[in-house]
């Protein structure tokens, strides 16, 4: 496994010399810029109701991380929920098309070299996404200070558990991309995948499968959402923490698996 | 230093090889024949552990290519028949990538890399981007990928196919360089083909397969003694197996 780096560091260049990263950090610049400005808007404009209107108990539990950080990052799901597919969908595609795939898999590295390489690159990538989204309570901390901004470990906890999500969604979106040679079909089966986590919670209270059933549970267990809302009110659990690891491993052992079997077709 | 050992591979009821075996000693040269569709591809892909065989064993250097698949692909320089090539990057980078996947000490590296650059003839295209080289370059770009960690065997898949014939000769030649090396820049090489005069130009023997069987294995100064002409052989050869199939059939 010490080839993972080369692997990476390769993959990450390919990918800042393509349009992709570029494409993708502007886009995500501009929605999380836009998003962030309607959500301090509105938040605003609810604080000055609660004052015209005297509702002081109101007021006094509305604070600007439950109210204005934590609905911001819950957002930041979905942008990544369309963002890192199109971050992923080159990852093994490229290799099928470039027949550089014979190059790797005839060279010394092992297949864990290559899906670990891959993924690291791509969730180097979202760490730098990630970063970027830092300056928006950071504006908030300069001008609130310690009384009116943020709570500073609230706001990483939220922070990681972004980040987290956005790993999670590479991992996903790295197994996609191994089971096809079109990056067209691995960002709809990502996406789709991803969309398919995002409605679990809703499925699992169904009443066809008697919300509270084991089965309900479990999918309830498997949904990111259940795990990154507690760290959104600043809860980092190791139960959650394991969720992400599992998660993520589970999918990276699929992509090894999917890799290996090109040999067996 | 390469054996192939009753090398078999069948997809469903379709064998593309079949029960191929070979050795080939240090410093040979092996013009690897047959016409389209034969399974030169296949068994070279096999050889080198991208397929695994249905049937048989392959080895470099006496390592199995499955058990010891590290020792037997550092051993091994390989260019398939489209060069795997990633085109949004400059040619020295792309080389130098290929070196530390193979295992070529970093010490080593530079060295390795400006050498094989250098042998390849891409010295004065070093910095530019592959995918905006020619078919030529590019094929130069692949062989100098294969041969940058200095391989005791090189595996080369139909180097010279879509190119034009001022680029082939140039490619020949360097094949002939890199398999006319003395001590350790002597290459063993297998080079899969389906163009007669480049065997006759570079190897010294043949091994020709045909639907998937090995047909003829013998140095080529035997199969060309008293004037006979590769074409005829090769001609000759299929024939044969046309007749035979048709004879297969008739029984039937």
């Amino acid at each position: 496994m010490r080839h993972v780096p080369t692997v990476a560091w390769r993959e990450l260049r390919s990918l800042f010399v393509s349009p992709v990263a570029y494409g993708v950090m502007s886009l995500f610049a501009v929605l999380t810029g836009l998003f962030f400005i309607l959500y301090v808007s509105a938040f605003v404009e609810w604080v000055a109701r609660l004052t015209q209107f005297q509702e002081m108990e109101r007021l006094a539990a509305t604070n600007v991380n439950d109210d204005l950080v934590a609905p911001f990052y819950q957002m930041l799901d979905t942008v990544l929920l369309i963002l890192v597919p199109g971050i992923t969908m080159g990852l093994f595609t490229a290799e099928k098309q470039n027949g550089t795939q014979e190059l790797l898999l005839t060279s010394p590295l092992t297949i864990w070299d290559v899906v670990l390489g891959k993924f690291a690159a791509a969730a180097a990538f979202v760490a730098l996404l990630v970063a970027m989204v830092a300056a928006y309570p950071g504006l908030l901390f300069l001008y609130g200070g310690a009384e009116g901004g943020p709570e500073i470990g609230k706001t990483l906890a939220g922070h990681l558990g972004v980040l987290l999500v956005g790993w999670t969604y590479v991992a996903i979106g790295t197994f996609a991309s191994s089971l096809t040679r079109s990056q067209v079909v691995s960002f709809l089966m990502a996406f789709v995948l991803l969309l398919f986590l995002q409605l679990l919670p809703a499925i699992s209270d169904l009443g066809v499968l008697g919300g509270g059933s084991a089965l309900g549970e479990t999918l309830r267990w498997v949904a990111t959402g259940v795990h990154f809302q507690p760290m959104l009110g600043g809860l980092v659990d190791t139960q959650d923490l394991v969720y992400f690891a599992v998660i993520i491993g589970s999918f990276l052992l699929l992509t090894k698996a999917s890799v290996e079997s090109v040999r067996w077709r | 230093m390469i054996e192939a050992t009753n090398l078999s591979k069948r997809y469903g009821d379709v064998v593309a090889v079949d029960r191929v075996s070979f050795r080939i000693e240090r410093g040979e040269v092996v013009g690897f024949l047959g016409p389209n569709g034969a399974g030169k591809t296949t068994t070279m892909r096999m050889l080198t552990g991208f397929l695994p065989p249905t049937d048989g064993t392959a080895a470099i250097l006496g390592h199995d290519i499955f058990e010891e698949p590290r020792e037997a692909r550092r051993a091994v320089g390989y260019l398939p028949e489209t060069p795997p090539l990633y085109p949004e990057m400059t040619v020295t980078s792309y080389v130098d990538y290929a070196a530390r996947i193979h295992d070529v000490p970093r010490s080593e590296r530079k060295g390795k890399v400006d050498r094989a650059l250098e042998r390849c003839g891409l010295a004065d295209v070093s910095r530019r981007v592959i995918g905006t080289l020619s078919k030529g370059y590019r094929q130069r770009v692949g062989l100098a990928q294969a041969i940058v960690h200095d391989p005791p065997v090189l595996i080369l898949d139909e180097p010279t196919v879509g190119l034009d014939p001022l680029q082939i000769v140039e490619i020949r030649g360097l094949i002939a360089d890199l398999a006319g090396g003395d001590g350790d820049a002597r290459h063993t090489v297998i080079l899969s083909t389906h163009i007669l005069p480049e065997v006759e130009a570079i190897c010294r023997r043949v091994v020709m397969i045909n639907e998937g069987r090995k047909t003829i294995d013998a140095p080529l100064a035997e199969l060309t003694a008293g004037g006979k002409r590769l074409e005829e052989l090769f001609a000759q050869q299929a024939a044969s197996d046309a007749a035979s199939a048709a004879a297969a059939k008739a029984s039937e």
